[in-house]
């Protein structure tokens, strides 16, 4: 395997965005999610840059994932797919034969490609695969509550709604939880996440009443289930997901209701947090602050407007925390629906 | 080593190590075929009769088969067929009088051990084939050196006579194995030197720890491997297993096998079974030399540093780190952390009889951490403030379930269940070598009982301030001598066969001879899988229930 100086590559490496891509990626499809827009900006990359080793373009790669993940407040989502796409180059150029190390590069560079496409319209297919998996899950007369602007949950629930037989074949109820922190920032449409997803579940007969997040131990008595989408499903079997996921699940387990976590097997990431504080994410939702706090930090924020190095922060309306394995019943993805602990089996059939 | 003749001489040096313990533990070692004459008269009387045999045993062995028989008691010389067949009941009688022993839990290690043989109805039939068989296997009979001239107090020994009481704990009865071995004495000849010297630090603990066995185990046997020479007539890779398997058991009964010992045993023997029959030697034990070399360097020395540096990763400033005993894993873990500019602090609990951790401790403490030591009646208070528990291991069973030193599983439920606190993490560091595909369920089917004396303190730390009260010292009849020794006064009175032997400052010093009293010294106990948060190994951080999953994949590949 030959090897070439990396200097070159990082020197042309910096007309291409990789951030500006990422995000360009995620506004302009809303059904994208965070680890395959990583991915498809990866593979975008890999089409701008010319690398002409495989060493350069592992390099490369591994450049643009660590500034990627740097400039991003909420780098979870997206870690898992760029682990996903660094490790299935690895294994593709492992493997013994015409795409091996000893094949030609040009060949295993087109291949690897194409290859990260195919992967990205699998991955947008999986949604699909995880509504049929789910679907039984509804059944008549059962009233499930959710949360959040999940599209796994949103085509779940739609596909349970429309089924074979016709507008809402079976009849369930939908509680949908309305995020309070959202509603005060002006969104995409200035009103809470998850209320598109009401509109078309009403649109298809499906009744749906939504609460705030001060009354889910309230309604849940009402509800048979919870089912909740993730943002990362990480390797104890727990979920990274939209702040006010944990306490539904501990009000869940306490009421004795089963938690379905929706999630497409691409979210799987290799972490391991201990516990709320423990994840790679800096967010302050606890601030404690007197009187004089804040007038320091509103005449500091006038004087300082940006300061480039800093880590960046997770808004308090993104902000996010952990589930842990223990009050879920089982993930609902499209490998299957899998127990907390197997999660972890999946993740090590993907990373050896 | 295939020769017929050999199995003669085995069969006999196997022989010794059942009898060793009964004779005077202060024996020297080289002694390995005491021949035992009229050892019935041992049967019907008390210890004095004892010396007799003894001073019959003193004759030079070496003599001529027909010559020591005679000599013994005037037997006729016995025809081969006749001595197979004698070889054989002796062994049954061994085995019989083995059984016995561990009924009557008889210490050899104790050295005030009561008169050989003591209370042993052995067949009467039996201490001629002793010598028969000893005189047929005269190849490695040599003159046994002089005895102990005298043995523990005569009444002492007519006390023995009587029914011993069960000193095993009835739950753990299916434990107690065969004693752990005191001397190299009765060794095949087959074990090497390394191996035979590894047997008494794994006994002694100088070589403790499940890593640490594991290493020295694979050092030992590659030295074995390299003093190799394949014998006429059969293959390197058919008979250096069965060669490596008489090294095995000797080394087990020094002390149980570890879960990581076995699982590097079975990893060089089916490196040995792979190895071309075609191969010459020199290449072959050049492979395997690699072979054990890159098992030690990938399962453990890298493998401990990728576990640090991943587990380092967990601690942060401000943290209270509490750990149990002294596993190498976390002190290396705790070192990487620190050497990082981690701000934290450590509290170790230890355990007695093995106090590992005092060696942690000290290490951490030059190393310029904040570390507290306490034993393991201050858990509560040590949890208190605790953040993390990093936890090492003897093994990881299939089931999740963590198997370590004994005292783990209630440091791990402690910081688990600690009352109106959050949830403290508990971490176990462990390599995959010692994941076994074994279930435990609870600490008493699997288990190690190790030798309750441990638990009788050899020394109890000099009474400086605080000396009893001298009213107090007339009323129990306490010996001067062990006044001296600073014994606490309010100790219950030791009995009189006790206040024979010299200073003995534990009250449970003569635990063996005292009724109704059992000790119970148990290695290994299993934290349930819910108590544990997270496991680390050099493949990545687990749930526990992950195990069996990378068990299974490390094996297979």
């Amino acid at each position: 395997m030959a090897t070439t100086s990396e200097s070159t590559a990082t020197a042309v490496a910096k007309p291409f965005d990789i951030v500006a891509t990422y995000n360009e990626l995620l506004r302009s499809d809303p059904d994208l999610t965070m680890p395959i827009a990583a991915i498809e900006a990866l593979v975008l990359l890999l089409t701008h840059e010319p690398s002409s080793t495989i060493s350069e373009t592992l390099d490369l790669l591994a450049k643009s994932t660590a500034h990627l993940k740097k400039s991003i407040p909420n780098p979870i989502g997206l870690s898992a797919g760029t682990d996903l796409f660094q490790r299935y180059l690895i294994t593709t150029l492992q493997r013994p034969g015409q795409l091996g190390p000893a094949g030609d590069f040009k060949a295993i560079r087109t291949h690897l490609l194409s290859n990260g496409r195919l992967f990205i319209r699998r991955a947008k297919e999986s949604r699909e695969k995880i509504a049929a998996f789910g679907r039984g899950f509804i059944r008549d007369g059962c009233t499930v509550l959710t949360n959040g602007g999940s599209r796994a949950v949103a085509s779940l629930l739609q596909k349970a709604a429309d089924e074979e037989g016709g507008p809402s074949a079976v009849r369930f109820n939908v509680i949908y939880v309305l995020s309070s922190i959202s509603k005060d920032i002006e969104g995409p449409s200035g009103e809470p996440e998850g209320m598109e997803t009401v509109r078309a579940l009403r649109a298809k007969g499906v009744p749906v009443s939504t609460i705030p997040e001060s009354a889910v131990a309230y309604a849940l008595g009402k509800a048979d289930m919870v089912i909740v989408g993730a943002e990362g499903v990480v390797e104890n079997g727990g979920i990274v997901s939209r702040m006010g996921t944990y306490q539904i699940g501990i009000l869940a387990k306490a009421i004795g209701k089963p938690f379905y976590v929706v999630a497409e097997s691409h979210k799987f990431v290799r972490l391991y947090p201990l516990g709320q504080y423990d994840l790679p994410i800096e967010q302050h939702v606890v601030e404690f602050k007197t009187e004089e706090d804040i007038a320091h930090k509103s005449a500091q924020q006038k004087s300082v407007e940006s300061d480039a190095d800093r880590p960046v922060e997770l808004p308090l309306e993104d902000s996010v925390d952990f589930t842990p394995p223990h009050l879920i019943s089982a993930l609902i993805t499209d490998s299957g629906v899998l127990t907390p602990s197997a999660v972890s089996e999946e993740l090590i059939k993907i990373w050896f | 080593m295939t020769d017929p003749v050999d199995s003669a001489p085995t069969s006999s040096q196997a022989n010794a190590p059942a009898q060793l313990p009964t004779q005077a533990a202060t024996e020297n070692p080289s002694t390995t075929l005491p021949i035992r004459e009229a050892k019935s008269a041992k049967d019907q009387g008390p210890a004095p009769s004892d010396k007799k045999p003894t001073k019959g045993k003193d004759a030079p062995a070496a003599a001529a088969p027909a010559d020591a028989a005679a000599a013994a008691g005037g037997e006729k010389p016995l025809t081969p067929a006749e001595l197979k067949k004698k070889a054989k009941a002796e062994k049954a009688a061994r085995r019989a009088k083995e059984k016995l022993e561990r009924d009557g839990g008889a210490g050899a290690a104790g050295g005030s051990a009561p008169g050989p043989g003591a209370g042993q109805p052995r067949p009467p039939a039996t201490p001629k084939k002793d010598a028969a068989a000893g005189g047929a296997a005269q190849k490695g009979s040599r003159a046994p050196p002089p005895r102990r001239g005298s043995q523990g107090g005569a009444g002492a020994a007519v006390e023995q006579k009587k029914k011993k009481e069960d000193k095993s704990v009835a739950v753990f009865g299916h434990l107690y194995g065969q004693q752990r071995r005191t001397t190299i004495a009765g060794a095949g000849k087959e074990v090497h030197p390394a191996v035979l010297a590894l047997g008494l630090q794994l006994r002694d603990y100088v070589v403790c720890g499940s890593s640490a066995r594991c290493v020295a185990t694979m050092l030992a046997f590659k030295r074995v491997v390299e003093s190799y020479t394949t014998p006429l007539g059969t293959s390197l890779p058919r008979h250096l297993t069965t060669h490596l398997s008489h090294q095995i058991t000797y080394l087990s009964t020094c002390r149980p096998l570890s879960i990581s010992q076995g699982n590097a045993i079975r990893a060089l023997k089916l490196a040995i079974a792979g190895i071309d029959p075609s191969m010459p030697e020199s290449a072959a034990k050049a492979t395997l030399c690699d072979f054990i070399d890159s098992f030690i360097r990938e399962k453990i020395t890298v493998a401990d540093q990728v576990i640090a540096a991943s587990a380092a990763q967990k601690i942060q400033d401000g943290d209270v780190i509490v750990t149990f005993a002294g596993s190498s894993i976390v002190k290396q873990t705790l070192l990487a952390a620190h050497k990082e500019g981690k701000q934290f602090r450590v509290s170790i609990i230890d355990s007695r009889p093995l106090f590992e951790g005092k060696n942690l401790a000290r290490a951490l403490a030059n190393a310029g951490l904040d570390v507290t030591y306490s034993l393991v009646h201050g858990i509560s208070h040590a949890i208190k403030d605790a953040t993390k528990v990093f936890l090492g291991a003897h093994a990881m069973t299939s089931n999740g379930r963590l198997y370590s030193r004994v005292g783990t599983a209630l440091v791990a439920m402690s910081a688990k269940e600690r009352a109106g606190g959050v949830e403290v993490p508990v971490i176990v560091c462990c390599e995959t070598v010692k994941f076994t595909d074994r279930v435990a369920l609870d600490s008493i089917v699997v288990n190690e009982i190790a030798d309750a004396n441990e638990l009788v303190p050899a020394d109890v730390p000099q009474q400086v301030t605080g000396l009893p009260d001298p009213a107090a010292f007339t009323a129990p009849p306490v010996d001067p001598k062990k006044a001296k020794g600073g014994k606490p006064a309010n100790a219950p009175t030791p009995d009189p066969v006790a206040s024979d032997r010299g200073p003995s400052p534990s009250p449970l010093a003569n635990w063996k001879e005292t009724h109704n009293l059992q000790l119970l010294n148990l290695m290994y106990d299993a934290t349930p899988a819910e108590y544990v948060d997270m496991v680390v190994t050099e493949l990545g951080s687990l749930p526990p229930s992950a195990v069996p999953i990378v068990h299974r994949m490390s094996t297979n590949m």
